[in-house]
């Protein structure tokens, strides 16, 4: 394994050949702005490294213990959604937390899976919803679990990949 | 002429004094020196065409090589060469042609100062000027050449025909300031994709100098009230009208339906939720869904259809002297309900760090004015539902091409980066749907 240069040094170097080596001689602003974006993806992964692996643990466990709780809400809830809910709850919310060192592509497909699961029940809790009725209100307490574990996920995916707001190019 | 991409062997003269044909001459294109490369009269090469290199001859920039350089590259009295177009070369002939088509009674159109605006992601656009000479008279016309990008590029596919009548028919029936439309081309095979083009307005396109102490901050009221006005004026003409052969109901062929308000909220939450298999690029896109089934959940009170610009945002007009001079960018344009662009003006006022809703101050701010001329009696809870439909109906073709990208349907750069966008796009959905622990 390389230490000298590491991942990060090495895209650092590609992020500057593109500004010194490249950007000079492009002519088309449509090049540059091109380039410009090449180096900003390159900026985005070199932000998201040192994070992506943890935050893919903790999402991971997160998610598991989402699912448990939007489950035991709906606990005396009739009907197949809360019943595909509940089913969740005790298939994919009971999956062991994720360790913290792990082989990342087996947690990443684990990972995925829980984000389907989470798709899948928002679908279910809008039938709910729509419903209406005190079961409504359950499901809205449901979707807002959801929703909490939504909000760090997205910043941290914004602060952790997004530079300069992501508008190269717009202006 | 030349062909694109192959090889063309040239044959030298084998004494360097009698020196090559004029014609002969070539040029290495590059970054510093365009201007030389694309001026006929200094290459005497065919518009459009380049050398990238040839064996034994080193790359230079932007310099023409001697003749003494090419016949001591040539081995054997001939020299290769490899000749590629450039993106846009020929386009000046093209559009030359085209505009003698269009315009009646043309002697003779010459184009000049082709160059591609950057910014924007879903058109390709240039500018470029064109002398028209007419009853041995010649006018020098500002133009804008507005093309489709290539399909796998292509984020939001709409028609620049029907941009072109509904251009047209604005022009003629309002009081609405936008520029004249040439027509379009649909023949892919001239400009390369379809095609369209329009008068370049006078007027600044840098509205950003109009706030936060700009050199036009001065202008803001007046051209803020005369943007109101001209909204107004789009929202409240009659829909038929404009809708000229009902092309406008469902520009983008996804089902959408505009027989009645109720028809269309119901068939654009089904366009969306319908469309999320399409754009969950990854599980975490879920927010867009929960946004498409919370709009369903929450329709509000009906308001008449109307013809909506669809992109209504702080960039896409122009202004001098107090007034607004252009109202641009229709490719969006379609049958919808009013508060969208305004909902849209809110969520792009804000990311542009402009203050378009605040003005006009002696009216009480662009909502209090909009609803003065209207009478729609619009509130702000009304707004932040339609930020978020509007919203939507901008992520859901962007997310489609980004999936297009993540799933390897093609390799478009842009789609890649668009990624980051959408990552803030993504933020501002919790916002708008209050998820708890959002940002305010």
């Amino acid at each position: 394994m390389m230490t000298s240069p590491g991942i990060d040094a090495l895209i650092e170097g590609v992020i500057l050949g593109i500004g010194n080596e490249l950007m000079p001689f492009l002519s088309n602003e449509k090049a540059q702005a091109s380039a410009a974006m090449m180096q900003s993806l390159l900026q985005g992964v070199r932000q998201l490294l040192p994070v992506y692996e943890q935050s893919l643990i903790s999402e991971h466990n997160a998610m598991t213990a989402t699912l448990r709780s939007v489950a035991l809400l709906l606990a005396d809830v009739a009907g197949p959604e809360a019943e595909r809910i509940r089913e969740r709850g005790a298939s994919e919310g009971q999956r062991a937390d994720a360790p913290d060192t792990v082989v990342i592509a087996g947690v990443a497909e684990a990972h995925r899976e829980l984000g389907q699961a989470l798709e899948a029940s928002v679908s279910d809790l809008d039938v709910l919803q729509r419903a209406g009725g005190p079961d409504a209100l359950k499901a809205d307490a449901a979707l807002a679990e959801i929703r909490a574990y939504l909000t760090p996920t997205y910043l941290n995916l914004y602060q952790a990949m997004t530079v300069g707001g992501g508008f190269l190019g717009r202006s | 002429m030349f062909q694109a991409g192959i090889e063309r062997t040239l044959s030298l003269p084998r004494q360097v004094s009698t020196a090559i044909p004029a014609q002969d001459w070539l040029f290495l294109v590059d970054s510093g020196d365009r201007r030389k490369l694309v001026d006929r009269r200094k290459t005497n090469l065919a518009a459009g065409w380049r050398i990238l290199f040839g064996p034994g001859l080193q790359p230079k920039l932007s310099m023409r090589y001697s003749r003494r350089t090419l016949a001591r590259a040539a081995t054997d009295g001939t020299l290769q060469c490899r000749l590629a177009e450039r993106p846009w070369g020929r386009m000046n002939d093209q559009l030359a042609q085209y505009l003698r088509q269009r315009i009646e009674g043309v002697e003779s159109v010459t184009i000049s100062g082709l160059a591609p605006i950057p910014g924007g992601f879903s058109r390709e656009t240039f500018r470029f000027d064109a002398t028209v000479t007419r009853n041995g008279e010649s006018e020098l016309l500002p133009l804008i050449l507005r093309k489709n990008p290539p399909e796998a590029q292509a984020i939001l596919v709409t028609s620049r025909q029907v941009e072109h009548e509904l251009i047209e028919t604005i022009r003629a029936e309002t009081n609405i300031p936008v520029s004249k439309s040439y027509g379009a081309e649909t023949d892919a095979s001239v400009f390369g994709e379809e095609a369209m083009v329009i008068e370049r307005m006078h007027g600044n396109g840098h509205t950003t100098d109009l706030f936060n102490g700009g050199p036009d901050s001065d202008q803001v009221e007046d051209v803020i009230r005369h943007l109101c006005e001209v909204l107004a004026e789009l929202h409240t003409t009659n829909v038929d009208t404009l809708n000229v052969g009902g092309q406008l109901s469902d520009p983008r062929g996804v089902g959408v339906t505009t027989t009645s308000w109720d028809d269309y909220m119901d068939s654009t939450f089904e366009y969306y939720i319908s469309s999320y298999s399409s754009i969950n690029y990854d599980p975490g896109a879920i927010v867009m869904l929960d946004a498409s089934l919370t709009l369903r959940r929450n329709k509000p009170r009906p308001l008449p259809l109307c013809l909506v610009h669809g992109d209504f945002n702080p960039a896409n007009f122009l202004y001098e002297n107090g007034k607004v001079t252009a109202l641009i960018d229709w490719e969006n344009s379609r049958i919808g309900d009013p508060r969208e662009d305004l909902g849209w003006m809110v969520a792009m006022d804000n990311m542009s760090n402009t203050s378009v809703m605040a003005h006009p101050v002696t009216e009480g701010g662009f909502l209090a004015y909009y609803n003065k001329l209207t009478g729609f009696e619009i509130t702000p809870e009304e707004l932040g539902y339609f930020i978020l439909f509007g919203t939507m109906n901008i992520a859901v073709p962007v997310a489609t091409g980004i999936k297009r990208r993540v799933i390897g349907e093609h390799h478009q750069l842009l789609h890649l980066y668009l990624l980051q966008p959408s990552m803030a796009t993504l933020v501002a959905f919790t916002q708008l749907l209050a998820y708890p622990g959002a940002p305010t």
